[in-house]
């Protein structure tokens, strides 16, 4: 997209805010092998409920009536493919159809086109369908053009730990080993779900903060069952939990490997050297001691 | 010390064929003779070397996407539990990758080439094979979309293309270099492709797919890499596309090339509905050019996923099955698409498929120049081979199973006319002797002294499929790993890669190159050695 893309549309994210490096090393700002004149070169339209500070940065902003993502992914579908839209129908998503029809006909027209989809299309009314959705319409582009889409991740190396899960147990999220082999449903075994349900007994926390972004039932429940906390920083879950151990922070003082959202790995060389031990080495530890543990048992 | 005594051995690069003879071996390496050790009693049994796959997809960013666009297809495969030998996993078509080692080395396979790796996500490739145990590994390149090349080769400065390719190769902690659809992944970036090999690459001015081919090539022969280029031809599961692998082949111009799953280049017809065999003319062209090598990618009937760097393909096959598709575009060196589809026997096209897959093993007289692979998964799981070496081994059988195709599919293919049926020598040779030869791998592939001591012991059978599905034992680098059938202990595998030779200051002209069109740092850009499990280097001179 550095190098080609000539229509850059975010849909349900504030990349401005939330990825701010985004634009000036890999989106609009660029100039690139296709795109010599970068910025110039470029139209970014931005689709979201509100207008945020991203808003500034796009040439065409579309603002969506709250939770009607999906009828206006589904209805950009059908004017893509040239059939009848009732501009009545489209009136209730708070765009018109001269909006859809002129983003149809920009989506249509690039040489390049890429849709970024946030937790503002991901997350709200519709979740898995709207990226469905998203999905769809970009693979259906290419029957004019060349069109992708990618999902704007968050939380830090989130990527990191899909791409590692799925190499090991063949699934992303939601897998469940009590049987000894990995078996994967969301919504029943994943994290979330889990701990509303109050299914696990104990939980541990490696890189993440539950605490600070979930539910309150199932924060509740790490608060009432042994939570252990693995994490440069204290926390919000670190606070509720029974055991917090400190560990170095990646990047900073300990080495690793972050993944892109693109899912490249990038090595980290950390500056600094610290006290702390790094997440692995705890993890051997309590494995090893967890290992001594059955022998004596047995 | 071990001692295989009195069995059967199949050792072609040695010249033996079923004699009864020990195999010693001590020290991670096939031996003369050893005083005292393990013995196990061969009689009755036969001893291979370990198999060796000369072009699967076991790890790597493509086929970790796979992985995640087909989790109903994981639901109903073989599940691995996890024990104090195995970890957890699952096999199916996209296995996971302890599964991966276990399976290929239950199966009598104790090496692989992941054969296709672009350079930007080749640190995940090597944490993916690091994670694979009992086998041992290379992998490939993806050299002929890459920007940089393809700059080079149009401007005509070879010298400083061999340069670039050598930098990257070891940048890359590769063994080989893989081309697919020479400038048509390229092409792909804007939503074309490149089907005429006498055609410039639509982007560029004079830069054909017969300049790239070529201009790998003789790279690859002049850095004297032991595997030679890795090609996988333009125009791939087209019909009609017999013309662009014949034009292919002259394009070579002599040079060394591996001809990557020639079963999907060997097409007939004008469009679908006339789609038909064209395994003979093929098989004669490629008889006559001793530079060849190739593997079969066979297609056996199933469900599978097709994974490939040949983005606009599967493109295509997305319009086509109306499934589900992935496509990633890797900055500007090559591409990958994935599409999960389900061979059919009932399917004409399909039949045609898993037809020329064998024909091309039976028609091509040389078996040490033709290999046994399916592409996994893109022709059907690794561990269905068993299956193959079945249809190779026994007409019958295949009679029996060219019976159940469509008429129309029937009038198609010449596969009825074959009667040749592959020994067990033979055997030895497609799935072990000859992909070593073709990888170069002097010390895998036979049981003579010096040679790695991975062997595979089967029990004769009258069922094929199951005799090499269950071998009795397997030994990987000297270890006993497999027993009476089960898997008796996880070892781990090297990482085989070359260092071919190149001026240093090749990077120099590299660095504000990529600088300007990449989109991380360059320091971060090559895999260093320290993240290389088990890494082993041939050093190569000029």
């Amino acid at each position: 997209m550095k190098n080609r893309a000539d229509l850059i549309i975010y849909w349900g994210g504030n990349p401005a805010e939330c990825h701010p490096r985004h634009f000036t090393k890999y989106t609009i700002m660029q100039k690139g092998r296709y795109i010599p004149n970068g910025r110039k070169g470029r139209t970014m339209v931005l689709v979201d409920i509100r207008e945020t500070p991203s808003a500034k940065a796009a040439d065409v902003f579309l603002q969506v009536r709250p939770g009607k993502d999906f009828e206006v992914l589904t209805a950009l579908r059908a004017v893509v493919k040239g059939q009848r839209v009732d501009a009545a129908s489209v009136a209730d998503t708070g765009l018109s159809l001269e909006q859809l029809t002129d983003l149809a006909n920009r989506m249509k027209a690039c040489r390049f086109g890429v849709l970024f989809f946030g937790m503002g299309l991901s997350m709200t009314r519709g979740k898995h369908m709207n990226s469905a959705a998203a999905l769809t319409l970009a693979a259906e582009l290419n029957a004019f053009t060349k069109f992708v889409a990618m999902p704007m991740r968050g939380h830090g190396n989130v990527t990191g730990a899909d791409v590692i899960m799925r190499y090991t147990t063949a699934y992303p999220f939601g897998v469940n080993l009590s049987r000894g082999y990995p078996r994967f449903n969301p919504g029943e075994f994943s994290t979330i779900d889990l701990l509303v349900r109050g299914d696990n007994d104990a939980t541990l926390v490696l890189g993440a903060d539950p605490g600070a972004t979930m539910p309150q039932p199932a924060i509740r429940h790490l608060a009432n069952t042994p939570t252990i906390v693995l994490d440069p920083k204290v926390t919000h879950t670190s606070r509720l939990a029974k055991v917090h151990i400190t560990t170095a922070a990646t990047g900073i003082t300990a080495p690793g490997t972050v993944y892109r959202m693109d899912e490249i790995p990038l090595p980290l060389r950390p500056p600094l050297t610290g006290p702390y031990p790094t997440d692995e080495e705890v993890m051997r530890r309590i494995r090893e001691a967890v290992q001594r543990k059955e022998q004596v048992a047995a | 010390m071990l001692r295989i005594k009195g069995g059967k051995v199949y050792d072609p690069k040695n010249g033996v064929d079923g004699v009864v003879r020990d195999v010693c071996i001590s020290g991670g390496k096939v031996v003369a003779d050893v005083d005292g050790g393990r013995v196990i009693d061969g009689t009755g049994l036969i001893v291979f070397p370990g198999g060796v796959d000369v072009h699967t997809h076991v790890a790597g960013a493509a086929l970790n996407f796979a992985r995640g666009l087909i989790p109903e297809q994981h639901r109903n495969a073989h599940p691995i539990v996890r024990d104090h030998i195995r970890r957890a996993g699952i096999v199916g078509a996209t296995p996971t990758t302890f599964a991966t080692g276990y399976v290929y080395a239950g199966m009598g396979w104790t090496t692989v080439n992941e054969a296709a790796v672009p350079v930007l996500s080749a640190k995940h490739t090597h944490e993916e094979l690091r994670d694979t145990p009992m086998v041992d590994k290379t992998c490939c390149v993806l050299m002929a979309n890459n920007e940089m090349m393809l700059d080079l080769l149009e401007a005509g400065d070879h010298e400083r293309a061999r340069q670039v390719l050598a930098w990257h190769v070891w940048a890359a902690k590769a063994y080989g270099v893989k081309c697919v659809n020479p400038g048509g992944v390229e092409a792909w970036k804007f939503g074309k492709d490149a089907k005429q090999l006498h055609e410039p690459v639509p982007g560029y001015k004079t830069l054909t797919p017969a300049d790239i081919v070529s201009g790998m090539a003789r790279a690859c022969d002049e850095l004297r890499l032991p595997h030679a280029v890795h090609l996988h031809c333009n125009n791939l599961g087209a019909p009609g596309n017999v013309s662009t692998t014949l034009d292919t082949m002259k394009a070579l111009e002599g040079h060394r090339a591996h001809l990557a799953h020639l079963q999907y280049h060997a097409y007939g017809g004008d469009d679908w509905a006339t789609f038909r065999s064209e395994s003979a003319k093929i098989a004669e062209a490629f008889n006559a050019n001793t530079n060849l090598t190739c593997d079969a990618g066979a297609v056996l009937f199933g469900t599978t996923v097709t994974i490939t760097a040949d983005g606009p393909w599967q493109h295509l096959l997305y319009q086509l099955t109306g499934k589900k598709w992935g496509n990633l575009d890797v900055e500007n060196e090559t591409g990958c698409g994935v599409v999960p589809y389900v061979y059919k026997e009932k399917n004409i096209v399909n039949a045609v498929q898993w037809a020329v897959g064998l024909e091309l093993m039976l028609l091509i007289d040389d078996p040490w120049r033709v290999s046994l692979t399916t592409d996994h998964p893109n022709g059907a799981p690794f561990w269905r081979y068993p299956e193959i070496l079945h249809l190779l081994m026994n007409a019958d059988f295949r009679k029996e199973q060219i019976a159940r195709l469509p008429e129309k599919a029937r009038s198609r293919i010449i596969l009825d006319q074959l009667t040749r049926e592959y020994t067990l020598g033979e055997i030895a040779i497609l799935c072990s002797a000859g992909p070593a030869r073709a990888l170069g791998l002097e010390h895998k592939g036979h049981l003579g002294v010096g040679a790695d001591a991975d062997v595979a012991v089967y029990h004769a059978e009258q069922d094929i499929t199951k005799m090499f599905s269950h071998p009795r034992y397997v030994i990987k680098g000297g270890e006993v790993v497999v027993e009476e059938g089960e898997l008796r202990q996880s070892v781990e595998g090297h990482a085989l890669a070359v260092k071919p030779s190149y001026d240093p200051q090749v990077e120099e002209f590299i660095r504000p190159l990529f600088q300007q069109y990449y989109t991380m740092s360059f320091e971060n850009y090559p895999v260093t050695p320290d993240r290389v499990h088990g890494l082993q280097v041939n050093e190569l001179s000029n």
